[in-house]
């Protein structure tokens, strides 16, 4: 390695100055890491060094149309040059635009938009206007919030402790905030409660978290959050019932449901937002992530108007303010980028290129006993890999299966990271099925030589 | 390209959307209604912005005090769009080329060995980035009874779910209980009003942080994380503490093996008339929280910034700090964010914020002279603060049913300023291009506006 180049300054400089998400600097210059992204399009980026990677994780999942839109450049300098800011006690043209459209696409009577600037703000924005609309009511008792074990909501100081995940222990940030309730994860593969068929397991969860509320006292619990489809654990489907019963479940005890659809919306699963599957509309939905594609920070909380008529008149406003929120750069990148998933029908593709990949995978299943499961919908896909099918066992520690994909994913030009033996998917959505057939080959020939690594055949 | 609209049923439909489909800061839908819609601004330069009616107003407030840069600088949308045509986005784990510029320049600028930058979206983000690498720390050091952390009355840090029930007080926030345990509350250093009757601002300074070693031990140090403190309150109305405070504090601070974490979201880069706040006390803290002027707002990002003896606790895979932020590190903002900084110090706007500031001070405390209402002159560089009151002597504030400040932001409005009152108060904070001839006429605007209050409420 050329220690003059420019690219080997910015890697030691980075390890030097800057604090990265899920690595630390010493085992990243152990690793000669971390690259220096230059550029990208569709699906693919450029390093420093000019090699070329897939980005099979899109971005942490957020980037729906792909790198290389200029379109969203010119748009978000159109609007800087004009009016690069303004807090949201005035506001701007493209910030009410968006959250017009916001209304628009958004199912029923979601209809107003608090706009922040990434998905955790939108959760924590939820969990307040949910909290303060009971007060409103005078129902004073309620705080608690139902989530469900295996989601994740964001990472700040209120929702770093909803949901949770083995492989992200938060004990570091103890004590945690109080009235959090967990419910069961409606994966049919590791049915908590023995279901055995995503229906029968669904049916379970939904029936656990009424007997959480019951035993909880209905009368003190504010909210249930949960993703459509939850991601840290591999995206588990639930079944058809789980969504409906969700929503009877919360009219029936006066709870507020609240939709976390940071990364199923803006058409990942195959839908404009996932709650479509099952025709279920939230009293609150957060988004994120694919609302912008990541081009800049942008997220919102979308409140149906029963919820939000509860803060009309001078008394009643909602207390909560964000320097950022509604700013309008990233409102009118949004609004690009919206109307480029319309435009090139990205949800469709979504639907159809992720049908086509699942069905890839589930080939690969066929020929690879380390597959244990393949699940998912759209182009949120998820492999769980196991050392026994019968069993559905991991894999010792000692094994380092993550390491071992990791290196191999970068030997074969994938940007594909994982922490653990479930593989998340979630590529733009502008990938083609020839790109599919790429990364798939990819996956192909590095399980097969895990498998061996592994003494599995 | 979202096109601005010039007829008039065109206007009155954009209003009617807001009204419906969006959630506005500290007003309801039906009030703002009442009052013929939210007002739509289009266009910006310096320190004045247009509406989309056509009308200039005067930005004194400097966009919630992070328009550091002033309105209508193209360079920071040249960089801008230069860097998301090349690259828009790509998560941490892998790095840009922007992010890693952006950390070595804060580095170069911060305080002392400040030199890891842990990028973030907004100043809640990364005060809360600050409280978990505090717990964290200590918990990496084998202390794990330390989790408690000490802020100040009247002080804000932000609005999620953990730095929300930071500083403030009153009914603020009750809407959103049970509040995260471990919250202790210390007095603001704030000389008008000090908690202790300090007469002088080192007494009353003394005194509070006298009152911050009290509550360590009362709590008992092993209990306590951090202490997290603004250099100068913008929300108890830009109170700056006697010189004793800071230097006291940072020794408290390592007595206990306390950390200590500066929020410089408002006070940072130049709005005091240093780069940092703290540099007017020459201390420096273990954490130091940026964001607001770091871009101007022209986008959207802060940072957690950490002395290597903090950050080198988390070095080694086995310890790992676990945080991600999807936005956390954008390469577009980091572009922004160096094109602004740039700027800041070719124009040397810091220079210009420590000398227009104090130009504005004197000619706010000639106006203290003529207007009775004016309790208190205060603040530092362009953080300034006008405290409110009914009676000098009694120093007692207005309350919400007086209107009082209903009615002085009508006139505010009238005079083409944006200038926010409460029934404490009024925040200073323009742009730090602000020249002084532009200063006397806000003066003028305030005065004329200050005497039609004083008439209607016979303030004498």
């Amino acid at each position: 390695m050329v220690l003059t180049n420019e690219g080997e300054q910015l890697r030691r400089k980075s390890l030097e100055f800057l604090w990265m998400q899920n690595r630390d600097w010493v085992s990243m210059a152990e690793e000669g890491d971390p690259l220096i992204i230059e550029g990208g399009k569709g699906l693919r980026v450029t390093d420093s060094q000019g090699n070329s990677w897939i980005d099979v994780n899109g971005g942490y999942n957020s980037v729906n149309i792909g790198y290389g839109r200029t379109e969203i450049a010119s748009a978000a300098y159109d609007q800087m040059v004009r009016m690069p800011y303004f807090p949201q006690s005035t506001t701007t043209v493209p910030t009410i635009q968006l959250a017009k459209k916001l209304a628009e696409i958004t199912p029923g009577d979601l209809s107003r938009s608090f706009p922040v600037s990434g998905g955790s703000e939108a959760n924590e924005t939820a969990l307040k206007i949910a909290r303060a609309y009971h007060r409103r009511r005078n129902d004073n008792k309620r705080y608690k919030v139902v989530s469900r074990k295996g989601s994740y909501h964001g990472t700040t100081g209120g929702v770093l402790w909803l949901g949770s995940n083995p492989a992200s222990p938060r004990g570091d940030f103890e004590p945690e905030y109080p009235g959090m309730l967990y419910g069961p994860q409606p994966n049919s593969y590791r049915c908590e409660l023995g279901g055995t068929t995503p229906s029968e397991c669904a049916y379970r969860c939904a029936k656990a978290i009424e007997q959480l509320i019951l035993d909880n006292d209905p009368d003190t619990i504010a909210a249930l959050i949960a993703e459509p489809i939850a991601v840290p654990l591999g995206s588990p489907v639930p079944g058809e019932e789980y969504w409906p019963m969700l929503r009877d479940i919360c009219d029936r005890y006066g709870i507020v449901l609240i939709a976390d659809e940071v990364i199923c919306g803006f058409g990942r699963t195959g839908k404009m937002f996932a709650s479509e599957h099952w025709g279920v509309v939230p009293d609150i939905m957060t988004v994120a992530k694919g609302i912008i594609s990541s081009y800049l920070p942008l997220a919102a909380t979308v409140v149906s108007e029963r919820i939000a008529s509860q803060f009309a008149g001078e008394e009643n406003y909602l207390r909560h303010v964000f320097t950022s929120s509604g700013h309008p750069v990233s409102a009118a990148a949004a609004l690009k980028n919206i109307e480029i998933i319309e435009k090139e029908n990205l949800v469709d593709n979504a639907a159809r290129v992720g049908e086509y990949f699942k069905n890839q995978l589930m080939e690969l299943k066929e020929n690879h006993k380390i597959i244990g499961d393949v699940r998912g919908l759209g182009l949120l896909l998820s492999i769980e890999l196991v050392s026994d099918r019968r069993t559905k066992m991991g894999f010792p520690k000692e094994l380092k299966v993550a390491e071992r994909l990791n290196q191999k994913f970068r030997e074969n030009g994938l940007i594909f990271r994982v922490g653990s033996e479930i593989l998340n998917i979630g590529p733009p959505l502008c990938i083609t099925t020839s790109e599919v057939d790429e990364i798939v080959s990819v996956l192909d020939r590095s399980l097969g030589e895990l498998s061996t690594e592994v003494h599995l055949k | 390209m979202v096109e601005v609209p010039k007829l008039a049923e065109e206007i009155s439909e954009l209003r009617h959307s807001a009204l419906n489909h969006l959630w506005m800061h500290n007003r309801d839908w039906v009030k703002t209604g009442e009052a013929g819609g939210p007002d739509i601004v289009v266009d910006g330069n310096g320190i004045n912005v247009t509406d989309i009616d056509g009308k200039t107003w005067i930005d004194v407030n400097g966009g919630y005090s992070s328009v550091n840069s002033g309105y209508g600088r193209k360079e920071i949308a040249d960089a801008a769009r230069a860097q998301m045509e090349q690259m828009q986005y790509f998560p941490q784990g892998t790095t840009t080329a922007p992010l890693v510029k952006l950390a070595e320049k804060i580095a170069s600028l911060a305080p002392g060995d400040l030199q890891r930058s842990w990028p973030v979206s907004g100043g809640s983000e990364a005060n809360e980035t600050a409280l978990k690498i505090a717990k964290s720390y200590h918990k990496r050091l084998g202390n794990n009874g330390r989790y408690k952390i000490i802020s100040r009355k009247g002080s804000y840090h932000g609005a999620t779910g953990g730095v929300m029930w930071l500083g403030g007080g009153g009914s603020s926030r009750s809407d959103y209980e049970p509040a995260v345990p471990g919250m202790v509350y210390a007095p603001q250093p704030n000389r008008y009003r000090c908690e202790f009757d300090g007469q002088t601002d080192e007494e009353c300074a003394i005194l509070c942080a006298e009152a911050v070693e009290s509550l360590i031990l009362f709590h008992g140090p092993e209990t306590i994380a951090a202490f997290i403190a603004e250099p100068v309150s913008a929300s108890s109305l830009a109170a700056v503490p006697g010189n004793p405070y800071w230097p006291m504090i940072r020794d408290i601070c390592d007595k206990y093996g306390i950390l200590l974490i500066a929020d410089e979201v408002i006070t940072g880069f130049g709005r005091t008339g240093k780069m940092f706040a703290l540099e007017h006390w020459g201390i420096v803290p273990d954490i130091m929280t940026v964001a607001k002027g770091i871009t101007s707002s022209y986008l959207p990002l802060a940072a957690t910034v950490s002395t290597n003896r903090i950050s080198d606790v988390f070095a080694g895979e086995q310890n790992l700090f676990r945080q991600a932020l999807t936005f956390g590190g954008h390469p577009v903002c980091a572009a922004s964010a160096l094109a602004n900084i740039e700027i800041i110090e070719s124009e040397k706007l810091v220079n210009n914020a420590a000398s227009t500031g104090l130009y504005l001070m004197n000619k706010l405390k000639e106006l203290r002279e003529k207007h009775p209402i004016i309790g208190d002159v205060r603040g530092l560089g362009l953080l300034l603060g006008l405290e409110l009151v009914k009676n000098r002597d009694t120093k007692e504030n207005f309350t919400p049913e007086s209107g009082m400040s209903n009615r002085l932001n009508q006139e505010f409005r009238s005079n083409g300023l944006i200038l926010f009152a409460t029934d404490k108060g009024v925040s200073l904070s323009p742009p730090l291009c602000i020249n002084p001839s532009e200063v006397d006429v806000i003066i003028e605007g305030i005065h004329k506006s200050l005497s039609n209050v004083e008439k209607e409420f016979s303030i004498v």
